[in-house]
């Protein structure tokens, strides 16, 4: 229990993009409405993004543009965080900002078709039209 | 300029070009997407000529040297995947002119945008040189692709959102293993990468990398039990869609897998149970494919069945761990694309005369429409793997090479598949020959949708009889000469 504890504590930016990606993923499988579905969705993506910002980021380190534009000196790299994790999640957040978007559109044109967006309705509609 | 860039940037120029005459100039928007379409395939056959002679081409985006830019690397194989995809493009594009033009009315602009960028999208991830890069290209083919199957009516829109969500999980489970490789590594190039982790220690983190990677291209590419996006994507979409996408996105997925084992991954990173659950779920896929095409009234939505079968055929074949089962992958790839393509653009136009496509509405279709019935038949005879047909080829691979190492379950699923084809088939083939088409059928075959559809059928027996130059040119050089 103890050893399990300080391994929480630690490491807790990991375990906390696990449980958020576990909500998106429950969110995505267990509701039945096509919107929450998609905020499910959003929140497994953004775990993930949330992830890499957290291993790109270093305690005590600041951004990194380099001090002395001379370039004297050393450049020690434990002051710097590492920036092209956070670069990657900016694309990676278009993407996902996309794919909402392209969701959202299917969303309606499913809405203007059954009329709602509860998928156990859709499903009996289907059945019995 | 660059050769390499060259087969892109056509489809991306026709795209926003598309987009901007939709808005004035509406009548040139269908001749805008042939231009790029065939601007694209000719620099891609420039390009497997200048790979198969001087070896393999890099291009370094906006001039960045690898490790640190992006770089689009062209092998022989690589190559030939680019030529299928635009080549396949081009000719469903023109097999349907028909209902892009008339069937979306004023939305044929963005529909033919979406399809120039789905087809670049699919290309870039064949091109891509770097893992991120590689996510990023998936993402554009997908959500192109997901709009576009959107498209149809009905139940189209709901069956494409399914789609959605299972596509974007897999491609962020594949994210996330990338995330925790560079964590290990410190590198997303895919050369750099494969250095690097050969020398690597080999810890629980980078099992579990592979593990996650592998497990979210499985989902994209619909290897069971994650297909439930398939059929319906496939079979409730318009025609256009089905046949454009249906080719290309499951087997450019199992390219990237392929390209990430035999190029990327080495040996020892792989999860150890991992070619044993890989080899299950690829033998489940066959039979339960097989199957449930079996209990299919809808043909289109059989032969969606069909492509799960096929994709449980590749991913059996690159993990079975052998030179000829991984050159019958390989050579699947191809062969799979190009049946599905003869039978999907078969199918199109048979819908477009009769309707929904359930067997009795292909009664007397052999008197009505013979070039169509006659190419129909040649897809599905290589599908079965009737000799001379390029699905016999690869099947013949795969078999071989299942034997070798004494996969006798994914012998069986092979067969039992091939003979569930029969029954699949000749029922169709018995109703469109033996019965009476009926009073009211008035069937019209145009040469404009029965060329594109020949050329497929007969690429089917060329590059069937040209299997051993296609494996010889193309694929041998490609697999790392320690896979016996």
């Amino acid at each position: 229990m103890e050893d399990f504890l300080t391994q929480l504590t630690s490491k807790y930016n990991f375990w906390a993009y696990i449980v958020l990606m576990m909500v998106g993923l429950y969110a995505m499988i267990a509701k039945g409405n096509l919107i929450k579905k998609l905020i499910g969705l959003s929140i497994f993506q953004t775990a993930i993004m949330l992830f890499y910002v957290a291993i790109g980021s270093k305690a005590g380190a600041t951004i990194p543009i380099l001090r002395d534009h001379t370039l004297k000196g050393v450049i020690d790299f434990v002051e710097y965080i590492n920036p092209l994790p956070h670069v990657l999640m900016l694309t990676a957040i278009v993407v996902s900002v996309a794919t909402l978007g392209v969701a959202l559109a299917l969303v309606l044109r499913v809405y203007d078709v059954h009329q709602t967006l509860e998928e156990d309705e859709i499903l009996e509609k289907i059945k019995n039209p | 300029m660059h050769d390499v860039v060259l087969t892109i940037l056509p489809l991306l120029f026709g795209s926003f070009l598309a987009i901007l005459a939709g808005w004035t100039r509406s009548a040139l928007v269908y001749p805008l997407g042939v231009v790029a379409l065939a601007l694209s395939t000719g620099f891609c056959v420039k390009l497997l000529l200048g790979v198969l002679s001087t070896g393999t081409a890099t291009y370094l985006l906006g001039g960045w040297s690898p490790p640190w830019g992006i770089v689009f690397v062209i092998d022989t194989f690589s190559a030939g995947m680019m030529l299928l995809i635009s080549g396949s493009a081009l000719l469903t594009y023109l097999a349907f002119r028909a209902e892009i033009i008339e069937g979306f009315a004023e939305k044929t602009a963005a529909f033919v945008a979406l399809l120039l960028l789905t087809v670049a999208g699919h290309m870039g991830i064949v091109a891509t040189g770097d893992l991120f890069n590689l996510y990023v290209l998936i993402e554009v083919a997908a959500l192109s692709g997901y709009a576009l199957l959107g498209y149809g009516s009905g139940r189209a829109p709901l069956a494409s959102l399914n789609y959605l969500c299972v596509g974007s999980v897999g491609a962020s489970l594949y994210l996330l293993g990338v995330g925790y490789l560079y964590i290990l590594t410190g590198t997303l190039n895919m050369a750099d990468l494969a250095q690097i982790m050969l020398a690597a220690p080999v810890t629980a983190s980078l099992h579990g990398a592979v593990a996650v990677i592998l497990f979210g291209l499985w989902v994209k590419m619909a290897l069971f039990p994650f297909h439930g996006w398939l059929p319906g994507a496939y079979a409730m979409s318009s025609p256009v869609a089905a046949a454009l996408l249906a080719p290309l996105t499951t087997k450019v997925m199992v390219y990237v897998v392929i390209r990430l084992l035999i190029g990327v991954i080495p040996g020892a990173a792989i999860p150890e149970a991992l070619p044993d659950v890989a080899m299950l779920l690829g033998t489940a896929a066959i039979f339960a494919g097989s199957l449930m095409a079996y209990r299919q009234i809808d043909q289109r939505r059989m032969i969606a069945y069909i492509l799960v079968a096929e994709v449980g055929y590749m991913v059996g074949g690159m993990f079975i761990g052998n030179r000829t089962a991984m050159t019958g992958a390989m050579l699947h790839i191809f062969a799979d694309a190009l049946m599905t393509l003869t039978l999907f653009l078969a199918l199109g136009s048979i819908a477009r005369q009769r309707g929904e496509m359930v067997l009795a509405n292909m009664r007397g279709l052999f008197r009505t429409m013979p070039f169509t019935m006659a190419a129909f038949v040649l897809g599905a005879m290589s599908m079965i793997g009737v000799p001379p047909l390029f699905g016999f080829f690869s099947k013949w691979y795969l078999l071989s090479g299942a034997l070798e190492s004494g996969q006798y379950l994914f012998m069986v699923g092979l067969l039992v598949s091939s003979l569930v084809n029969v029954v699949l088939f000749f029922r169709i083939f018995e109703t469109a020959f033996f019965d009476e088409p009926g009073e009211s059928v008035r069937d019209i075959e145009h040469w404009s949708r029965v060329t594109p559809l020949a050329v497929a059928a007969v690429l089917l027996i060329v590059a069937g009889l040209s299997s051993g130059l296609i494996v010889d040119r193309l694929i041998a050089g490609i697999i790392p000469a320690s896979l016996i």
